[in-house]
């Protein structure tokens, strides 16, 4: 029965990509099934040299797909994970194959007046894209991570982004996805999105040397194909639902796996949680961001804001038990998008688990006072900056103006020819204080650095982690005070010069402004 | 003597014929449950109790869809007499109609429509009476149009006014005083039309208001309150704190209004002047309260008084406060409704207390009051069945 009506969608799918013209994205795995890692592409003598398609396509059930298409042989394969040393070469050719929407549609121009054009010109639609290497730390010039100039249109030849990994990059988890301004989260919700990897995690975290690791790229993407929101996580591109039979993920009795996790959703706040036999599982946490920690925390419970990743060690309990991996609920606030628990993956518990990737064995220790960041906590700041987010709403369904807003400065929402917000000049180290003025919880991410957490609500933390993207919760209302982070922000490296932005990483904030430029002059 | 006494049982039958004919009175707050496909829209009614507490009675089946949610300053429930009954009229933005709902026998009267173009699907109709007219916004296509308020609860169409901002915004709230209409649009400019003739016609002082043009933000008005004078138009602004706006109309005219506003509050799109127009009830929108300010009917001018603690079930039941209804048709108001929307809709009912010239806002014990069948209440209303 269940294969008849397959045959049955596929025909329909057939005959849809017929009509359609559409590209045809690689078919992702079904519920219920064996959750599998995306290949991955490692860099060769200090090299990745690559090319992904993004494509788009409709799927039997009606959602829109966009796709890095990656070809493994005579095989399509989709995002796969990208493996880099510090100090290598990325060179990524992105071909656009996306279907050239109808002249009717919402566009936005992207042309800035004065600066130069990177890729084609030409107004931003849905259908345009570009690249974002979220974490990297570096330059914003063309053909590295610049989104604020690079346009890459349906039919054009391509572009060619070539990206010059630091010596010093920390090691870690990182990922790829569109970011034209105004259409990002249409794309990232139809799955384009992948992780990227940066080697050598076993040189700071013995930890993790030789074990199996796993990489999950927890996406998001609208319930209803058609209508956006309520929203259904994916794992690896299969539908975690609410209720029924979800993903599987297969460990080896007892074993202990190197788990890289990133939240690469529209606007899910994580609260990961490895539960054997009811009870939550100490999880070893080695790495957040893409940043080693100096030392490894045991958490029962690790939160990742949307955008954020997290790199933790979970040992597999005992065959006979029953183990699973969840996300907890979170209280977003008033306006928020309700976050639910839920089951991401039940865990198999098989001797046949399959591995396909490993940590190098125990390598020589490297020296973490040389990574990006290092000294972060001994700079003094000579700038202190002060941030909010605000929110405005003429009505339930808008019309909504997400603010992200520099003290003092007139609220406004982003536009593409808007001036910097912020100048600053290479070799400055600033602390800013961003504060919630909403009534939903905030996601702000900042491009090209990390920035070290300082203190949350006025208070130092323990933890003092360097992120790129960092929650702040929601403003309870009258007679609360406003949830704040304090972040120390490092331009010491003169490759942070550029323009660049910083915003909210809930992707439909961020496409309707809830974005600022910052200038770092040389 | 026969005479004398025949008079006296006469008038004692009359005196309890208009005693029974007051009891008989029912006040109630009215909702627009705004339900959206594929389950059919409704009113609902709730009594009023002696201590303001809500009953729900029974919810009136006006067989369309609503769109569950909008514009918070387009009121989508307004009362009018249509000349022999009490009736209850609102709109249903999906499926682009307006019904009529008798209040005394809580049944339908008439569904009507406007043209083909009027359409508010997106963020809903709103509505106001003036002088045997109703006037539907419709948002999507900015337009207003114009109804005649028949017997049996019902409408006719007349015609449609297109309608515009300055700067290309679209028609967000309306207000009618005598022969004058104001209108709000959501870039932040508003407008004054003459209904003189019913046909919307422009007085020509279409503007910019005061706090689009100077705030910190994109704070633009929304809700429209006109003093029972027709002296001043009162604006509450939506806005990422509390900002009101007041223009002088004596002149039939919008006059550039002046601002008024605290910190004390995240949003002030819905308002509510009291009866004798001493108050003004501004509800935190996007927040968790509501506050009142003392009005000036002379000058025109502001004070801000006091504000409520945070109303009960935000975030847990309800995202946002809307529309207010009045708990008293006398004096200060003594406090109000307020449409609560959420997944699990309700009404608020704050008291207002003032002594020795402070104010206190005080939610009732008994608050909130829940609309079982709305999941998007934004509008509430008074009506009282004769």
């Amino acid at each position: 029965m269940r294969t008849r009506s397959k045959h049955g969608l596929a025909v329909t799918v057939m005959v849809l990509v017929s009509i359609c013209g559409y590209a045809q994205c690689p078919d992702r795995p079904a519920s219920g099934t064996v959750v599998a890692d995306a290949p991955s592409i490692v860099s060769q003598n200090g090299t990745l040299s690559t090319k992904l398609t993004m494509a788009q396509s409709v799927d039997v059930f009606g959602y829109t797909h966009y796709c890095y298409k990656y070809a493994a042989g005579n095989q399509i394969v989709e995002a796969p994970t990208l493996r880099l040393n510090p100090g290598d070469t990325l060179g990524l050719d992105i071909v656009n194959q996306n279907t050239q929407q109808d002249a009717g549609m919402m566009k936005m121009d992207m042309a800035i007046a004065g600066t130069p054009v990177c890729g084609d010109t030409g107004m931003a639609t849905v259908s345009s894209t570009n690249v974002h290497f979220h974490g990297m730390n570096v330059p914003t010039t063309c053909h590295q991570d610049n989104v604020i100039n690079t346009l890459i249109q349906p039919g054009s030849p391509g572009f060619q982004y070539r990206i010059q990994v630091p010596a010093n990059e920390p090691p870690g988890l990182y990922w790829y996805h569109p970011h034209v301004h105004g259409f990002t989260e249409f794309q990232v919700n139809g799955g384009a999105a992948g992780a990227l990897v940066v080697e050598g995690m076993e040189k700071y975290r013995p930890e993790v040397a030789g074990l199996t690791e796993r990489v999950f790229v927890i996406r998001q993407q609208f319930l209803v194909p058609w209508v956006p929101g309520p929203y259904q996580l994916t794992i690896n591109y299969q539908v975690a639902p609410l209720l029924g039979t979800g993903p599987i993920i297969q460990m080896k009795p007892g074993e202990k796996q190197f788990w890289r996790v990133a939240n690469a959703t529209l606007q899910d706040f994580l609260q990961l949680q490895f539960v054997v036999n009811g009870k939550g599982q100490p999880m070893q946490l080695i790495a957040m961001d893409g940043y080693p920690l100096s030392q490894t925390r045991l958490q029962s419970t690790i939160s990742i804001p949307v955008a954020g990743r997290a790199e933790f060690i979970v040992q597999a309990p005992p065959a006979g038990a029953t183990a699973s991996f969840v996300t907890g609920a979170v209280d977003t606030g008033p306006t928020g998008n309700p976050d639910f628990a839920q089951t991401l993956g039940a865990i198999q518990l098989t001797d046949n688990a399959v591995s396909s990737w490993h940590e190098p064995s125990a390598a020589a220790p490297a020296d973490a006072s040389r990574l990006k960041f290092a000294n972060l906590s001994e700079q003094l700041a000579i700038t202190q900056r002060k941030l909010y987010f605000s929110e405005e709403f003429g009505g339930t369904n808008g019309p909504i103006q997400f603010y992200i807003t520099v003290d003092g400065q007139k609220q406004k929402v982003f536009d593409m020819n808007e001036p910097p917000a912020i100048v600053t000049k290479v070799g400055a180290v600033e602390d800013w204080t961003i504060e919630n003025r909403a009534l939903e919880t905030h996601a702000f991410h900042i491009h090209q650095i990390h920035f070290k957490l300082l203190e949350v609500d006025g208070k130092p933390v323990t933890n003092q982690d360097l992120l790129d993207t960092v929650e702040i919760p929601y403003w309870e209302g009258n007679g609360h005070p406003y949830h704040s982070v304090k972040v120390r922000m490092d331009f010491r490296d003169p490759t942070t010069a550029g323009m660049f932005v910083f915003h909210c990483h809930i992707l439909l904030h961020e496409d309707l402004g809830m974005m600022h430029k910052i200038l770092v002059q040389p | 003597m026969f005479i004398t006494r025949f008079l006296r049982l006469a008038l004692i039958a009359v005196v309890y014929m208009a005693a029974t004919a007051v009891i008989a009175q029912t006040r109630y707050i009215v909702t627009n449950d705004d339900i959206g496909f594929p389950l059919p829209n409704g009113v609902s009614f709730f009594s009023v109790g002696a201590n303001g507490a809500l009953t729900f009675q029974e919810q009136v089946n006006t067989h369309s869809w609503g769109i569950n949610g909008g514009y918070f300053g387009a009121n989508r429930v307004v009362t009018a007499s249509d000349g022999a009954q009490p009736c209850v009229f609102i709109s249903q933005a999906v499926s682009g109609n307006i019904a009529g709902v008798a209040v005394n026998t809580l049944s339908l009267g008439g569904v009507a429509s406007g043209s083909t173009t009027d359409t508010g699907q997106s963020n809903g109709i709103g509505l106001v009476v003036q002088g045997g007219y109703l006037y539907a916004s419709f948002t999507d296509s900015n337009t207003i149009g114009m109804f005649s308020i028949q017997g049996g609860c019902s409408l006719t169409f007349i015609n449609d006014t297109a309608v515009i901002g300055t700067n290309g915004g679209g028609i967000n709230a309306m207000a009618t005083h005598g022969s004058m209409m104001i209108v709000t649009y959501t870039d932040g400019s508003m407008e004054s039309f003459s209904i003189a003739n019913g046909t919307p016609v422009s007085n020509g002082d279409k503007q910019v208001s005061t706090a689009t043009v100077k705030s910190n933000d994109a704070t633009y008005p929304n809700e429209i309150q006109i003093t029972a004078d027709g002296h001043y138009a009162v604006f509450g602004d939506t806005s990422t704190s509390i900002i009101l706006e007041v223009s002088d109309i004596s002149s039939g005219k919008l006059s550039p209004t002046k601002v008024f506003g605290t910190a004390n509050g995240i949003s002030s799109s819905n308002i509510l002047l009291s009866p004798d127009g001493t108050v003004l009830y501004v509800v935190d929108t996007q927040g968790d309260a509501v506050s009142a300010f003392a009005f000036n009917k002379s000058t025109g001018r502001l004070s801000y008084g006091c504000s409520s603690g945070p109303i009960r079930g935000q975030s847990e039941s309800w995202s946002y406060l809307a529309h207010a209804a009045l708990v008293s048709h006398k004096g200060n108001g003594g406090g109000v409704y307020v449409a609560e929307f959420g997944g699990t809709s309700g009404i608020a009912l704050i008291h207002l207390n003032v002594a020795n010239g402070t104010c206190t806002l005080q939610e009732d014990a008994a608050s909130p009051f829940l609309d079982p069948n709305s999941t998007g209440l934004l509008s509430i209303a008074v009506a009282t069945s004769q």
